[in-house]
Order: structure tokens, then sequence, then C-alpha cells
């Protein structure tokens, strides 16, 4: 199936290999006669006469004329159903296939080793081959190349005038006779060419003729149409400059019409000139045979000898004029044969489709080959420890780029992402990493690192691993200090302007526009207004008051968390750090106190509650007590104790939870203020009283029945409490033996007054009704006042309870079993302290 | 970097939360990253039958913008901490601004 023109015989089928066939074996139909030719020569017959034997590749024995099943397969008409007419696609059918031809080429050369070698010996430009852009020049093919040149002659003079130059002197001999044929079949049409090809120059001689017809000669040529000079040169160049003719892709460097084109050449210019078919003009001799790049600058005036690039690319506003060829040589330095070759290139593309094809493969191959060559070319050239010198490098600079390198310390740590680090560490939850993510990328790639390098077997290499490894960390531990040392540029302040530009990071995502805030006029003046106000207890200055407080508590709990450790008394310096330490404690725990205003002086018979009064009332100074009473001595407990007591029956939970008539209860504001100040306060408070001395408790007392209304006091849950703890308290010193007669005689006296002053109002202090709930605080009074009583007061307080203990009792009948007990178990608190159980009422 | 924080002490927690267009989601909190994206996990639209497409859904990642509220468990809440937490970002802002 020698339908287009190659020759796909199969080795097997192929005549026997003759010696030279290699080198011209191509599918080109003339090979096969000039072949037979050679052959006739050979074998020693004069006679020209083509012997059809000879040439005859016995094809046609295998055709079997009636096996027209793959017709449809190659003409297409399976597909068409329409009936061929005279406008009959040949090319477009032929195109349609021009795929399988590529295939089948290719196929072909693979089968014969050597035809591949010759041709693309043959039809790639030797020097080109050896270049490292040769990839670079990629024939295009598309298809169209035998519709544009009607005067299409396979020109294997090429080839052998490649041969001709080429080192391998071996087939030297062979040329002869085709050479004889070339002549005969191109003398009618392009005589140039053939003698082009026929004295083939180097480049050496072209410029030697150049030399001897002298400087004048050339420029002589200057006014001359170029068609004269350059025939065949413009023609190529015509069709580079037509988009719509890919075939010039195929001559020229793409590089170099796109260049073209990129500096704005017209395209339309290029293409004034008249297409030019080789015509046999008579030429001087040197003139096919100059490069193109010496007839480009022949032609080019004067200033072209001011700069090579000029050289090479002629200003753009000559060019059109002068409609020269963009020179070919550009991209490459050393090519001056190229032109040449380039010629005759062309024509082998017309010639020989199936060759570009595979000329394309082979081009790509090189140039794959080449990229590997050139990537290759840094192999070897750094040793693992010189890698890891770069990735010290490249880390240190990581590191000094990541602006939030102090976030890597604890105290940032806790700045940033305080409520979850404390959080993780009460709730024992350390579910995530707490590193920040620049020291956890440091540690996991160092890890990687050393896993990396441990890998190797070696000894020495397991060393210089693991010295890696250290100088790694201390690179980077160094990295980080010198970074924190850097002052930190997280904002940029335009002079004059308003505010400031923050720059983003991983941490603060959004930038804010922060306004500067004039530190000495404005701000300084509002910020002193509160403490002119002439009241310390309205609520925006307690509020205030109160902020400062818990500002100052979180100041000295981290000033808890940096104790330096016990001072060694040999280290100086450790005592010295110990003692700043501790004088700053002390002016912290001073601003509490005075953030607290305690000492305030107490205005007697004021509507206004006292600063701390108001303090307490607020669910936050409530809560701020126990973490005050720790960092506060006990003379500053006292003092607080003493506040509250003295301002006992104005305290908000003391003076809003008086019983209302009508209501059984406070209401839920005040009850869970109760709730909170029984929680948050009222430990702290008996934690001190617990270990007061007895002659305070003696004066708190005192202060309780001199100072406020007991009355008052006694109905409601928080005074009673405080009632209780004083009276429990004192009985524990009693019980324990601690009380000196003379404070024992004082406290009984204190004592009486409280009880008579309560004895009246014993059944009132109770919550109104039975059923309002709890009311063991009243028992648990109750019974401390029991303890402390004497007999006869015992007596008098039976009587002035009896009916509420009675009321319980009974109710306690109607309750479910749980909570009756827990009822009769309160009454038996009071019950036991004078004495009696409730089983004896049964 | 409160929220964030905060948020992060809340993982594994069961939250529900209403983006800007009414949906309301409930499910375990996976993960949530420094502009309150969230990772839920387990998750259930209320008001389903407003959004069938949304009942095939098993997990989701929630821009941190389309948010509107999150409803968290109060027991997970340290609320002192919390307040105190508050405290020192306003200082940290308040010192920034300075």
């Amino acid at each position: 199936m020698s339908f287009f023109g190659f020759n796909t015989t199969l080795p097997r089928d192929r005549a026997p290999p003759i010696e030279s066939r290699g080198i011209f074996d191509t599918p080109d139909p003339f090979a096969e006669v000039a072949r037979a030719r050679a052959e006739g020569f050979q074998g020693g017959d004069d006679d020209d006469v083509i012997d059809f034997e000879d040439t005859y590749d016995g094809l046609g024995d295998q055709l079997d004329d009636d096996q027209d099943a793959f017709n449809d397969d190659t003409f297409g008409g399976g597909v068409d159903p329409s009936p061929v007419g005279k406008d009959f696609d040949f090319f477009g059918r032929t195109a349609q296939v021009a795929d399988v031809i590529g295939e089948e080429q290719i196929r072909y050369s693979l089968q014969q080793p050597g035809a591949p070698a010759a041709s693309a010996t043959a039809t790639q430009p030797a020097a080109d081959a050896a270049l490292p852009g040769a990839a670079a020049q990629k024939p295009k093919r598309t298809g169209y190349e035998k519709y544009q040149d009607p005067g299409y002659i396979p020109d294997l003079q090429a080839k052998s005038s490649v041969w001709g130059m080429s080192k391998k002197p071996e087939p030297q001999p062979q040329p002869q006779p085709h050479l004889q044929l070339q002549q005969q079949l191109q003398q009618q049409l392009t005589p140039q060419m053939v003698s082009q090809a026929k004295k083939m120059l180097s480049l050496e001689e072209v410029e030697a003729q150049l030399r001897r017809q002298g400087p004048g000669s050339i420029p002589t040529q200057l006014p001359l149409p170029l068609p004269h000079s350059m025939p065949e040169l413009a023609q190529p160049l015509q069709r580079a400059q037509m988009p719509p003719l890919p075939e010039g892709f195929a001559q020229l460097p793409p590089e170099i019409i796109q260049a073209q084109l990129a500096k704005g050449v017209p395209p339309a210019q290029l293409l004034h000139q008249p297409p030019m078919v080789p015509e046999p003009y008579p030429l001087p001799a040197h003139a096919p045979n100059l490069p193109m790049h010496l007839l480009q600058n022949a032609n080019l005036p004067p200033q072209h000898m001011m700069s090579p690039q000029r050289q090479a690319m002629p200003p753009a506003a000559q060019r059109p004029q002068q409609q020269q060829p963009p020179p070919p040589q550009a991209p490459r330095g050393s090519a001056t044969q190229l032109p040449v070759i380039t010629n005759s290139q062309q024509l082998m593309h017309l010639t020989e489709e199936q060759r570009v094809a595979y000329l394309m493969e082979d081009a790509k191959r090189a140039k794959r080959n080449h990229k590997i060559f050139l990537l290759s070319k840094g192999n070897g050239l750094m040793t693992p420890q010189d890698k890891n010198f770069i990735t010290r490098i490249q880390l240190q600079q990581l590191v000094a780029a990541a602006g939030n390198v102090a976030d890597s310390d604890s105290e940032a740590v806790l700045a940033e992402d305080f409520y979850y680090q404390v959080y993780s560490q009460i709730r024992g939850a350390p579910r995530q990493h707490p590193h920040q993510p620049l020291g956890h990328f440091a540690q996991t790639y160092l890890l990687q690192t050393g896993n990396r390098l441990g890998g190797h077997g070696s000894r020495r290499q397991f060393q210089s691993a693991d010295n890696h490894m250290q100088r790694m960390q201390q690179q980077v531990q160094r990295a980080v200090e010198a970074a924190k040392q850097k002052p930190k540029n997280k904002q940029l302040i335009i002079e004059g302007s308003l505010g400031k530009i923050s720059f983003s990071n991983a941490k603060t995502p959004k930038p804010m526009l922060n306004i500067k805030r004039p530190e000495s006029s404005e701000g300084a003046k509002t910020m002193k207004k509160p403490h002119t106000d002439l009241s310390v207890s309205d609520r925006k200055s307690v509020l205030t008051n109160l902020e400062s407080v818990y500002n100052t508590l979180m100041e000295m709990e981290d000033m808890e968390r940096t104790m330096p450790p016990p001072p060694d008394e040999n280290d100086p310096e450790a005592i010295q750090k110990h003692m700043e330490w501790r004088q700053k404690i002390r002016s912290l725990n001073q601003k509490l106190w005075r953030e607290l205003k305690v000492m305030e002086p107490i205005v007697p018979n004021t509507n206004t509650p006292h600063p701390f009064i108001a303090f307490l009332s607020y669910p936050k100074g409530k809560k701020a007590i126990p973490r005050i009473f720790r960092h506060i001595d006990q003379e500053q407990r006292v003092t607080i104790l003493t506040m509250i007591v003295v301002h006992l029956d104005s305290l908000d939970v003391v003076r809003r939870a008086q019983p209302v008539p009508g209501e059984t209860q406070p209401s839920l504001a005040v009850r869970e203020a109760i709730d909170l100040f029984s929680q948050a306060v009222m430990p702290s408070l008996l934690g001190y009283v617990n270990e007061a001395p007895f002659n305070i408790i003696i004066g708190l007392l005192g202060l309780v029945i001199a100072q406020t209304q007991v009355h008052m006091i006694s109905k409601t849950r928080i005074g009673l409490g405080i009632l209780t703890m004083l009276l429990s308290r004192a009985e524990i010193v009693k019980e324990a033996g601690q009380a000196t007669e003379r404070d024992w005689q004082q406290w009984v006296e204190k004592f009486n007054v409280l009880f008579d002053t309560l004895e009246p109002t014993f059944a009132d202090i109770f919550p109104s009704s039975i059923n309002a709930g709890d009311d063991m605080y009243v028992w648990q009074f109750l019974a401390a006042v029991g303890i402390g009583a004497s007999p006869e007061q015992q007596q008098r307080l039976v009587i002035a309870v009896k009916d509420r203990v009675m009321e319980t009792v009974t109710y306690s009948k109607t309750l479910p079993a749980d909570m009756a007990s827990q009822r009769l178990g309160n009454v038996n608190l009071f019950m036991r302290a004078i004495g009696l159980d409730v089983e004896l009422l049964g | 970097m409160l929220f964030f924080s905060f948020f992060k002490t809340l993982t594994n927690q069961t939250v529900t939360i209403e983006l800007k267009n009414d949906i309301r989601i409930r499910g375990t909190l996976k993960s949530v990253d420094q502009y309150l994206n969230i990772k839920l996990d387990d998750v259930d639209v209320l008001d389903l039958d407003k959004y069938p497409h949304l009942s095939s859904v098993k997990n989701m990642f929630i821009r941190g913008s389309v948010v509107r509220y999150v409803m968290l468990p109060r027991s997970e809440v340290d609320i002192g901490l919390l307040e105190d937490a508050t405290r020192r970002e306003a200082a940290n802002q308040a010192g920034k601004a300075r």
C-alpha cells in the first residue's frame, strides 16, 4: 500500500539490503530511481536505461485487486456517501489521515534503525544538531506544504551537500551518480540552487570572497532592488510573515517571527513583496552562497558597525523599507552556515513530509535529552552538609522574617491566648499543642531533618547529622533571640496622619486602624475627671474602681507567677531580686488597698453608701473578695471585716433582703445577690474569723450591737450568717479554753445585750412562711445562740421559737421522707444545741 | 485573639450556630481558626423543614464572617476567667493603641 508515495515495505518484504543503501534510503520515489541508477553504475552496467526489474519493489504482486475491503478506510468513501465529483478535495482527504502518515513514518523508521539516523543527519543541519538550541527549531508541519510550492521538486541535492560537508567521507563516492540526476532535474528550474549546493562555501571562504570583492563592491548593491540578490531568501520571509501560511514557521525559528511581530513590524508591509518563485536570475556567483546575515550586513548602512546587536537586529524603521528578512541567526550566536542549510532544509521539508514528522520526534527527544543534560549538570555539586548549611540559612531567614517571634515565650502566649491557656490548665485539657506555629514548625522541621540524615548508616554521618541538628537548633535559638531583641515593627505611622497602618500577621488577622491617642493634652484630662468628682460612690466611679481593682489583682497574680525562688543567703543577686520583687508586690498591694477605698472616712447618717460597701453591692465586687483576701495581710482583712460589720445594715444583701409584707421571699435578683455573697464573700470572712483573736470577735459583736440595727440584720440571711459566724467562733474559743476570764466576761456582756435585743423578734427571724424554703441558716443561728446562752436564756429561747419548731415538725410530716428528714435535721441542729431532740417532741 | 482563644476551649462541645441567613446549625465544634471559621461535625440543622437541601449535610466548614451567633454550653464557660481574659485583652488593645 504505497499510496502516499513512501516506502512502506516491511523489512522482510524488502529486497536484500545493498551496502550503501542506508544513506539515501528514503521513502522518496525518486530515491528508488536514483538507487536503481546507482546500482546500475555499481553493477558496471553503463546503460542508462532504467531496468524495470531493478526498480520494481514487487509491491504490485502483493496487491489483491479483489480485496477492496479497506478502500473505505483509505479513501473515506464509507463516511461520505456523496459521489466523488470534480471538486474532490484530495488534499483535505489526505490531511485527514496525516496523523496516520506520521505514525506510519515513525513506525517505519523504528523498524529500520539505520534509516532514521541517515535521514536525521541528512535533514537536520549538522551544525544545529550539535547546538543546544537545535530543539528550538522545531519544524511545524501543517500538511499544507505541498500546496504552497507549486514548483515542488524533491531536492536530493541538499542531502548530498550536507554529506559533502560532514566529517564522514564514507558516503562520498555514492552521491556522484545521484548528483547527476539532481542536476538534470534541477537545471530546468533552479539552476542557482544547484550551483549553490554544488559550491558549498565555508564561512572563511565566504569572507574571503567578500574581502576580495572589496568594500566598495557590495555597497553598490544597495540601491538595487532586493529580489536581484535574494530571490529565494525573500520567499521564506514572505511566508513567514503571513500567519495563514504556517509553513514559514517551519523554516524560520519561531521565536524570530514572534520577535518580529512583537516589535510591531506590520506584516502587511512585509507582504508587499510579490510572491517569488525562484527564478533563474543571473546572479553574481557569490550571492546564493552568502549566508543571510552577511548579505544583510552588507545591505545595511554603515551604522551597523556600531554594535553587534544592531548588526543582528536592524533598526525597525529601516527594516520594512529594506524588506529584509529577519536575521535567522539572532537567537544563536555561531550558526554561520545556518542560512544555507535552512534553505535546503526548506526544500527538504517540502519534499519529505514524513521526515519532518520524524524530525519532530527526533527534535523532541533531543530537546528532552538536552534538558536532562542541562539539569544534570549540577548533580552532585552539593554535599549533604552543604545542603544542611543552606537549610540553616533559610531557616534563619524564616525565623527572622516571621514577625511574631516574641509570641513564642510564655508571657506573650499568655497575653494572646490567655483564656485558652488558663482554661486548659484548670480543666486539664492540653488537647492542642500549646506551642506557637513557628516553634512547632521549627521543631517539626528539625525532627524531619534528623530523621533524614539519621537514615544513613555510617557512624560518621550519624555524628555529623547530630552535629547539624544541634547547630541548627542553636541557630534557631539564636535567631529567635535576635528577633526578640529587634524592636517589633508592627505598625507604620505616617507622619501627620491620624491613624496607624498595622501590618497583619496570623495573630492579628484584621488590621485595624488605630487612632493614635494624644497622651499629653486631651486624654489626661478625661482620665482625671472621675477622680475630681465629688462622689466616690456613684455607679460609674464605683465600676471604674472595680476595674482598676481587678487590673491590680491580675498584676499581682502575674507577679506571683514570676516570684523568684526563695533566695539563697550566699547569693546576693538572688536576694536582690527577691527584694525587688517583694517591693513590687508591696507597692501593688498598696495600690490595691487604695483602690478598694476601704479606708475612706465613714460618714454617718448619709444616703450615700461607703465606697467599699458600694463596691460590694456589685456582683463583680463580691466575686473579687476571695481574690483580694489572698493578696492582703491579716490587718487588711480585719479592716475589711470590720468595714462590712459596721455597715452590715447598709449592705445591699441585707438592706434589700428585708422581708416585704405580702412577699414570701425577696426578688430573684436579690436572692442571686445573696447567694453570690454567701458563696463568694462569706467563706473569706469565715476563713478570717476562724483564725481571728477573741478580742476582735468581741469588738465586732460590739460594733454590730452599737452601730447597726440588729433587728433588721437578724431578719436576713447574710446578717444572721455573720452573727452566727461570730457566735460560733466565740464558742469555739471558749471550748478551746483560749479565752481569758476578762475577755469572756466582756463577751457574755455583749451576748446578753444581743440576746435581749433579739428576744422579742426571735419568731420573726424566720422566713415568713414555713414552706418558703431553706430556713437552715436560722436554725444554725439559733443553735449558735443556744450554745452560748445560759440555761435561763435557753429556756426563753425555746419559748420564743417553740411555735416554729412545732410547726416545722408537723409540716415535715406532710413532706416526702428525705425532705422531712432534712427539715427535722435543721430543727434538731438547734434542739441539740440546747440539749433537746425533735424525737422528744414525738 | 480572645475569641479564638475562647472558642478553642469549646472544641468537641456541642454548639448551635446561627448564620446571618437565619439558618441554625447544631453540631460538634471540631475546630476554629483565627478568622473564627468553624468546622462542625455531626451536624443537625434546626428548622430542617425550611432548609431541606441541608438534610444530607453531615459536617461543614463555616466561614467566620457569616456567623451571627454561637450558642454555647453554659457549663463549659468559665465566666470569671473569661472576664479576666477580657480585661487582659482590653489592656492589650489599649497598650497597642498607645
